[in-house]
């Protein structure tokens, strides 16, 4: 029933304009203990090569064959109008929700737009969309106010004026990924009210004009969080036949991936600003920024930005070399091999992904539902979430916070190492299928290893 | 045949090498009774702030107290959940004692400056 008291409140608001790249949440996870890091990697190249020797010699995964239909039932609830209209509906009010929050609420952190904004949307589609599919597709606002244009004006919102080249294919995406994580991580107002509505009122803007112009597969493209919620979808148990939904295993579902411009980018900026995210905080980091050379010649933000760059286009390197050192048939340009094999580092990524922000979606997540309760700051309690306690439990716990993390990570470097050695086999020929496979084995490790570091050492 | 052995053989030794190094560790909040009280000297004076950004090892519970020298007064941000403030003046000025109640890392900022002082980590 206590409304927030006007302390914390105060308080909060107060910290706001001066916070220099600090977050929303408070406390971070302790580091992992060195012993798990270390059986984690070990555990990781065991596994590596162990698949490499033991594995199948003929390709398991081809769309057309894997998976079975969804049981009748289920299919026919997802296929049903009230279904989709459903999600729609759910969709638009979240978004009206949020725009209500950025427009007339606080410039305070007990302002629910930032817990919507940067875990919410940004963090809780990976889960959502690993268990149920393209969930932001589903909910998609843009998508909506796409169709709804479409409808008045009796258009069809699949077709645009002009066709989307499909040379751009995901960049505009990856570009938009970047974007976000330069707000969340670089940006040093990233806890302020106004710069937050303005990135939400960008992206909002381009992809309407997006959507007019080049009609739905815009979205399929270019939408930063459809895009990443449709990835991750890929390792779900759910994915479409001829419209028809089947039930597959996530490896096999993976392999289905389509081969994008711009997938390796999308992949890259993912792990890569997760792993800074991690760097930043190490002490060496914190002390190099904070030390006199960077702050004598004023170049926190040239640094910072360079930080975040550096990861992401090392990640790319990384990925890109591993893939292209192998010996390829006549048939198959080299520089066709990253996006070829894109779809394997998926699983590392998503791994990364939830163990670097598990406690982060579970507890601020928490504290994100208590404050959308009270919008505008004013002690009301619209959804009776206003009295929760958030739960502390997994930080509480680092011991099994640790191991599931590194569960996690070790789960999605499995995955990764066999979703790529079922399309070297598919792609290279039989001389080369097994060597072919070890530079992107190494460079698979690097990933694994480096965010198992990370994690242990920042 | 040798593969399934190998695979199986792989799958025993990740599994228990996993669980081996899971035991150990603390979990679960202390009373903090009786822990002695964690004083760290801070210095401040003009951009610069002693220490610069390093960890500090505490107890879930135990006191932190932070003995601040600076020219100004100010203000010093705890970034726990939820964020603690303490306020200072120029001078020599011993802040009131405050814990830490779950295990995490806590950072220890100063406000005016926008610099990490500390990081806490409280296991």
């Amino acid at each position: 029933m206590e409304p927030l008291t006007s302390s914390q409140g105060s308080s909060l608001g107060g910290a706001l304009g001066q916070v220099f790249a600090h977050g929303i949440g408070g406390s971070k996870d302790l580091p992992i203990p060195l012993g798990l890091t270390i059986a984690g990697a070990v555990a990781a190249l065991t596994v590596s090569f162990t698949v490499l020797a033991v594995a199948w010699r003929t390709p398991r995964y081809d769309a057309e064959r894997t998976g079975r239909p969804a049981p009748a039932r289920l299919a026919r609830v997802v296929d049903s109008r009230p279904w989709f209209v459903g999600w729609r509906v759910f969709g638009m009010l979240a978004f009206a929700y949020t725009a209500m929050v950025a427009i007339g609420g606080d410039d305070s952190l007990i302002n629910p737009l930032f817990g919507i904004f940067y875990v919410l949307l940004w963090v809780g589609f990976v889960p959502a969309s690993l268990l149920l599919g393209p969930a932001y597709k589903a909910i998609s606002p843009v998508r909506t106010i796409n169709a709804m244009v479409a409808k008045l004006t009796g258009g069809d919102p699949d077709v645009g004026v002009f066709r989307y080249p499909a040379r751009l294919g995901l960049w505009p995406a990856a570009l938009g990924l970047y974007l976000f994580v330069w707000m969340e991580l670089v940006y040093p107002f990233a806890t302020e009210l106004g710069p937050v509505r303005l990135w939400c009122a960008v992206y909002v803007a381009a992809m309407l004009v997006g959507g007019a112009l080049f009609g739905n597969t815009f979205y399929e493209h270019a939408d930063p969080f459809e895009v990443y919620s449709t990835l991750v979808s890929r390792m779900s148990a759910w994915s479409r036949r001829d419209k028809q939904l089947v039930v597959r295993s996530p490896l096999a579902n993976l392999d289905t991936t389509p081969v994008t411009p711009g997938l390796v980018a999308v992949t890259s900026v993912l792990f890569g600003s997760t792993a800074f995210d991690s760097f930043k905080d190490s002490t060496r980091w914190v002390k190099f920024i904070q030390g006199n050379y960077v702050q004598d010649h004023g170049l926190t933000h040239l640094v910072n930005n360079l930080g975040l760059l550096t990861f992401v286009l090392v990640v790319a390197l990384v990925f890109t070399v591993g893939t292209m050192l192998t010996g390829v048939g006549p048939d198959l340009p080299r520089r066709e091999l990253p996006g070829r094999f894109a779809h394997s580092i998926v699983p590392i990524v998503i791994g990364y992904v939830l163990a670097h922000y598990l406690s982060y979606l579970l507890e601020v997540g928490e504290n994100t539902l208590i404050y959308m309760s009270d919008p505008f700051s004013n002690g009301s309690n619209w959804f009776g979430t206003a009295d929760w306690q958030v739960s502390y439990f997994v930080s509480d716990h680092p011991t099994a916070l640790a191991t599931t993390k590194v569960l996690c990570v070790v789960t999605g470097h499995v995955i990764g190492v066999v979703a790529a050695h079922d399309r070297a086999i598919h792609l290279l020929p039989k001389r080369h299928q097994l060597t072919g496979q070890l530079s992107l084995l190494v460079a698979m490790i690097c990933f694994t290893a480096g965010g198992l570091y990370l994690l242990f050492a920042a | 045949m040798i593969r399934r052995a190998l695979a199986a053989l792989t799958l025993v030794a990740c599994t228990a090498g996993l669980a081996g190094c899971g035991g150990d560790g603390s979990s679960g909040s202390g009373d903090g009774k009786g822990l002695s009280t964690k004083t760290i000297t801070v210095t401040i004076s003009g951009d610069s702030v002693t220490p610069n950004g390093d960890r500090v090892d505490v107890q879930v519970g135990q006191p932190v107290e932070l003995v601040v020298k600076a020219d100004a007064a100010g203000e010093i941000h705890v970034h726990s959940d939820p964020e603690q403030q303490l306020e200072y003046g120029a001078g020599t000025t011993t802040l009131k004692p405050f814990t830490i109640d779950k295990p995490g890392i806590v950072e220890v900022e100063s406000h005016a400056l926008e610099k990490t002082i500390v990081q806490l980590e409280v296991k």
